[in-house]
């Protein structure tokens, strides 16, 4: 593992700050991601996890607060701004066309053609051999690339999705719950898929997952939100011991839930 | 454990997929349905005309049709692609046929001195390119279905349409303008006649005769290259261009193709132009070809022209269809719409009929393509 520590983070946030109208979805949050490693980023349904990365990833501005690549000042205007600056986003939804071809969805928005746009002439059989490359160095052999992205199973998609995050410059990678909605195996594939990513040295990833397991598993360094802050943060060794379910799931305690549990069950028991 | 691991036993991903003989590969094309049909269209009339359908001038009126229903068409194929529909194209080539013809009869507007040919047709189309921008942008910034929005247009237009009629010119019609193909070189490319040397060829080889054996037709309607020319640009366009893989991503899942930076915005306000073009185009061949224009013309022209854009393959619902399949499916419609004239026994209505059952018929052929390519989402 790379000295981290010591090393300058790739990217960095400071303060940010997002709200929507009077909401407040995210409150100061600070951040950090190093080349080589695994962040996960982690916390409850709705503790602002997908706002973070949208504002990350050039989708929504942030209210306040800064955003630092290399340290130097960086403001997204769109998604392309930010992918320019090498920040590569697999949405949850994983941003694929289904009756789109593997290889127009790679290169969908970033077309290899010549001649003068948009009427450029696509080169298609160099971007289907790309594809094939670039899908095969990180672990996935499609058979076809003129095959609909609709009849690839989860875990094929997730790899598509980051293979073309990677070859079109990514340095931060965020990938958002890239591991749910799979089954077991294919989950297996998307981490073996991540492991492969990180033992390249030069890409940062940021992993947000709802799965303490596939986190333990691949992470170097946590950070926990709840309702838009930062509640606990740390390294893996930091986190030795401590209670990662308990930081995830907001800070409540996991007798705390039992008792809830119990109690709705004995209440709805009264009930009938 | 290690009996069952896959990688041992030499299995690789690739052989798990049958890509089938030359002709498997044919019928998984999504065009198959529109080309089968027809097909059957094309010898059913052949036979029940006695071939007439297919004489020389038989071919020249069926082209004609198939011509006018192929450049509107393709418009409406594109935009749908794209996931948007257009249901002004009607009311479009009402509104481009009476801006044209006025223009020639009344004179250019603000007082500008009499219109020729060029001056009319290009005014006409900034106009129409304007309208068709104005459509596309006020779905894409209002976020409004585009079948509300041009389904406003389509009243709008057809009553601007009359309205322009009735202040300036009296009546709803002009007719027994001059006929301009004759001396303008550019009222004949609308109006004038293409592919004269096939019909040459036709008759040094014997055929194309009248009762006094003489050449009996002489060439097809001009409309019959401009269909050419679109249909044949907009194929190469979705095939092999980075603009058709833009048409392609922004109907198919508009919110990830903006999200890889596809400017879905710009593709859908340049489709709504392009059916105004097309319309324009339409009615420039209408008016310089019969030197008339109605208010009334291209009624219900939108609807024909996407049920032709849902028999060539195209998805009501986007991201999916092609070019050549709209070609087949303007065959196929404009044989049909003509066979009264060649068919005795038949009148309009049945093409109303046939209409009916051919698009039900080519929605449930396109939805069983469609899952067999997708793997059925
Ligand atoms: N565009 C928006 N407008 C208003 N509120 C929003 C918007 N986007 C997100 N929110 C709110 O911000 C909060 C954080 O949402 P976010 O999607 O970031 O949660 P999350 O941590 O990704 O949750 P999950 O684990 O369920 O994906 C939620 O309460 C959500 O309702
Ligand atoms: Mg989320």
């Amino acid at each position: 593992m790379p000295d981290s520590n010591t090393s300058q983070p790739i990217m960095r946030v400071e303060a940010l700050t997002k709200k929507f109208g009077p909401f407040t979805a995210l409150n100061g949050i600070d951040f950090e991601v190093h080349a080589g490693e695994v962040h996960a980023l982690l916390g409850d349904n709705g503790a602002g996890k997908s706002t973070l990365i949208k504002i990350l990833s050039g989708v929504h501005k942030p209210t306040s607060g800064r955003i630092l690549i290399d340290g130097r000042e960086a403001e997204f205007d769109s998604p392309r701004d930010a992918s320019r600056a090498g920040i590569g986003t697999v949405y949850q939804d994983l941003a694929l066309n289904p009756l789109m071809s593997v290889t127009r969805n790679f290169f969908m928005g970033r077309e290899i053609s010549r001649g003068p746009k948009p009427f450029s002439w696509l080169a298609m059989d160099e971007m289907a051999r790309i594809t094939h490359d670039e899908m095969v160095k990180i672990g996935i052999d499609i058979s076809d690339p003129s095959q609909a992205v609709g009849t690839m199973s989860g875990g094929q998609r997730q790899t598509l999705a980051i293979a073309r995050a990677i070859h079109f410059g990514a340095r931060v990678l965020i990938l958002d719950e890239p591991t749910s909605a799979l089954g077991q195996k294919q989950q297996m594939e998307v981490l073996k898929t991540i492991q492969r990513v990180r033992l390249r040295g030069d890409i940062a990833i940021i992993f947000i997952t709802h799965n303490e397991v596939h986190a333990k598993l691949v992470a170097d360094r946590f950070t926990f939100l709840a309702l838009g802050e930062v509640i606990g943060r740390g390294t893996r060794a930091d986190l030795e011991g401590e209670d990662i379910r308990h930081l995830m799931a907001g800070g409540a305690n996991i007798s705390d839930l039992q008792k809830q549990l119990e109690a709705v069950r004995l209440s709805g028991r009264a009930a009938s | 454990m290690s009996q069952m691991n896959p990688a041992a036993s030499g299995r690789r991903e690739a052989d798990r997929f049958n890509k089938g003989g030359r002709l498997r590969v044919l019928l998984r094309r999504p065009e198959v349905g529109a080309f089968f049909v027809m097909v059957v269209v094309i010898v059913a009339i052949a036979i029940a005309s006695n071939g007439v359908a297919l004489n020389p001038l038989g071919l020249k009126n069926n082209l004609s049709i198939i011509a006018q229903f192929g450049i509107i068409a393709t418009g409406a194929c594109l935009l749908m692609i794209a996931g948007e529909f257009d249901l002004s194209i009607g009311s479009m080539i009402g509104f481009a046929g009476m801006s044209m013809a006025m223009m020639l009869k009344w004179g250019l507007p603000f007082g500008l001195g009499p219109a020729t040919p060029v001056t009319a047709f290009f005014l006409t189309l900034a106009m129409t390119l304007a309208i068709g921008w104005l459509i596309g942008f006020t779905v894409v910034r209002s976020g409004l279905s585009s079948f509300i929005v041009t389904l406003a247009f389509l009243f709008f237009l057809r009553g601007l349409t009359e309205v322009c009629f009735r202040l300036i010119n009296q009546s709803t019609q002009i007719s027994g303008l001059p006929d301009y193909k004759q001396e303008s070189w550019f009222a004949w490319i609308f109006g004038g006649e293409s592919f004269g040397w096939l019909y040459d060829l036709w008759f040094a080889l014997g055929g194309n005769l009248n009762r006094a054996g003489e050449q009996w037709v002489t060439g097809l309607d001009a409309k019959v290259v401009w269909w050419l020319l679109i249909a044949g640009a907009a194929a190469v366009l979705m095939a092999r261009t980075q603009a058709g893989n833009w048409i392609y991503a922004t109907g198919d899942n508009r919110e990830s193709a903006r999200a890889n930076g596809v400017p879905v915005d710009k593709v859908r306000i340049s489709l709504f132009m392009l059916t105004a073009f097309c319309s324009t185009v339409f009615a420039a061949c209408q008016v310089f070809d019969t030197n008339t224009a109605d208010a009334a013309k291209g009624n219900l022209k939108e609807l024909e022209a996407i049920a032709i854009a849902v028999v060539g393959g195209t998805l009501m619902t986007g991201g999916f269809g092609t070019v050549l399949g709209v070609v087949f499916g303007a065959v196929t419609f404009g044989l049909v719409a003509n066979a009264v004239f060649f068919i005795p026994a038949i009148d309009g209505s049945y093409y109303r009929v046939f209409v009916g059952v051919v698009l039900l018929i080519a929605v449930f052929l396109n939805e069983g393509v469609r899952k067999r390519i997708t793997g059925g989402i």
